[in-house]
């Protein structure tokens, strides 16, 4: 392991608590760890994001920060108990039949609707709105979701994670099936959330041009941790051949690396 | 005999009032039943109720024992559930090749069953079913079970709805992935088990897959939807009674296709809306 994996927290976070903490986090699915010795603090408004090949445990670790998967070894602390978190899944594999507008899907994932029969009452419909005008997406509101363009899927499930007023956002490969524009949309909204809502978030990407231009710190998996700082650093030659091979690394990657 | 002359007698009316409680409460469990894409797996369930009556004409003759078929019905419904689940996650045959299996192994043995049991006129009845075998007893039961699929699914309506989407995004947001198919593989049991003797496996299959496959093909928002299907549940049903007491045809194929009527006028409402007509 590099020792930048307990690299200290950057100065603006230092004097604040930590939203998470994970020690030694570890997580196996049978007798296949999928992560293992993951030590890291999550701080307020931070932007973070996870990078590693396919199968490095990024998505778990996700995973593991939501509860959906228990930790084999190791521990996540929540500053609060009640932290909200919001999710964005990778792009799911809808039907595209699936009889449903971007408003009731809204809806649907709003605290208070447990009477939810597809109608979206005047209250909840004002919510739902402020959420698709945030992200500059009203006009899609009576759209079929199966029939939404990438990257405008993308905006409404960003949307939903932001109608439970999350204090950090996680979300699972946010460019995976939009194209270079949609992916430049992404990535000045994304920042605009940060600064304007104050949000904690954290991705996890295979774009690298997306992470090096959005992150403020990146980690960096290979089911154990390669070691976690800023963009400038972590891409660059040492960290990139831990998580991808030596081999690869170098030339997998269509931009001029940063250099240590 | 007139229409009029036929509403005089109770059999027609109990005809009509079952139909008005099955048909909405069907096609309500079939809102998700065909967004799941349960549609066979729901009509195996119904023709797994040939070996349920089966098994319990066996016990009674083997042990003495009188049992309930309503009791041997819904049992068998929930082992061949399971044991479909089961086969489905352990091994390498698809979802449909088992659900085919389950279906013509359980009407296959159940018709043996019957046959050896000397009881091989039922056959028929298993399939079709008797609407005017109702009386005030099966309605309070045919109530009940409306009452209880309209509750659970209302009061569940979100869950369900975002695990049908999701089950990734259910389950972030607490909810337990496979918590839907249990409950919906309950209340299709419990469907199976009121409703065999009036309708039959055919027709109840037909009554949960047909309304909501034609309510999902002619609508873009689930509440559409939900009001399609529900429409659905009420008019094919009923017109089918009455349609069969005017023409004096059998009345659960006439229910069949009055729902298969209704899916065609949805299909060319929806080729009219998207200008293909």
């Amino acid at each position: 392991m590099i020792s930048a994996s307990c690299l200290p927290a950057p100065s603006v976070f230092s004097c604040r608590a930590p939203l998470l903490r994970m020690e030694n986090l570890g997580v196996r699915f049978g007798p296949q760890w999928a992560l293992r010795g993951v030590d890291l603090h999550i701080w307020p408004g931070d932007l973070l994001a996870f990078i590693g090949p396919n199968g490095a445990g990024k998505t778990t670790l996700l995973r593991a920060i939501l509860g959906l998967v228990p930790p084999a070894e190791g521990r996540i602390v929540q500053h609060r108990p009640d932290l909200r978190i919001g999710y964005v899944p990778q792009r799911l594999s809808l039907d595209a039949a699936f009889p449903l507008t971007v408003e009731e899907f809204l809806a649907l994932n709003l605290r208070d609707s447990s009477a939810w029969f597809g109608g979206v009452p005047g209250k909840q419909r004002r919510a739902v709105r402020e959420a698709l005008e945030t992200l500059q997406a009203a006009h899609l509101a009576r759209k079929q979701l199966g029939l939404l363009s990438g990257g405008q899927f993308q905006r409404v499930l960003i949307a939903a994670a932001l109608l439970r007023d999350p204090e950090m956002l996680l979300l699972d490969e946010p460019s995976a099936s939009i194209d270079r524009r949609g992916t430049e949309e992404l990535q000045t909204f994304l920042q605009d959330l940060h600064q304007t809502l104050g949000l904690t978030i954290v991705f996890v990407s295979h774009d690298l041009h997306l992470v090096h231009h959005l992150a403020d710190r990146v980690g960096c998996l290979n089911q154990s941790f390669c070691g976690v700082g800023p963009p400038q650093e972590i891409l660059s030659e040492p960290f990139l051949a831990a998580a991808y091979g030596a081999a690869l690394a170098p030339r997998r990657f269509g931009f001029p690396l940063a250099r240590s | 005999m007139n229409l009029s002359e036929l509403w005089s007698y109770d059999f027609m009316r109990y005809a009509l009032a079952s139909a008005l409680l099955l048909g909405p409460a069907c096609a309500l469990l079939g809102v998700f039943v065909t967004l799941r894409g349960l549609a066979f797996f729901s009509d195996a369930l119904a023709h797994s109720a040939f070996t349920g009556v089966a098994l319990a004409f066996l016990i009674q003759e083997r042990t003495g024992w009188s049992v309930d078929p309503m009791v041997t019905v819904f049992v068998f419904s929930l082992v061949l559930a399971g044991g479909m689940a089961w086969l489905m996650q352990r091994t390498a045959l698809g979802a449909d090749s088992v659900i085919a299996v389950a279906f013509t192994g359980s009407v296959a043995a159940g018709a043996i069953l019957i046959t050896m049991l000397g009881r091989y006129r039922m056959i028929d009845g298993l399939l079709f079913g008797s609407i005017y075998a109702n009386g005030p007893e099966e309605l309070a039961r045919q109530a009940g079970l409306a009452l209880l699929v309209g509750g659970l699914i209302l009061s569940q309506m979100r869950r369900l709805a975002l695990a049908t989407l999701s089950p990734e995004l259910a389950q972030a947001q607490g909810i337990p992935t496979g918590w839907g198919n249990v409950l919906l593989v309950l209340l299709i049991a419990a469907t199976v088990v009121v409703s065999l003797k009036m309708l039959g496996a055919l027709l109840l299959s037909a009554l949960i897959v047909i309304p909501a496959s034609a309510a999902r093909m002619a609508c873009r928002s689930f509440r559409a939807m939900l009001g399609l299907a529900l429409l659905g549940g009420v008019l094919a049903p009923a017109s089918g009674v009455v349609a069969s007491a005017g023409l004096d045809l059998p009345t659960g194929p006439c229910i069949v296709l009055a729902n298969i009527l209704f899916l065609v006028l949805c299909g060319l409402w929806k080729m009219g809306r998207v200008g293909l007509a």
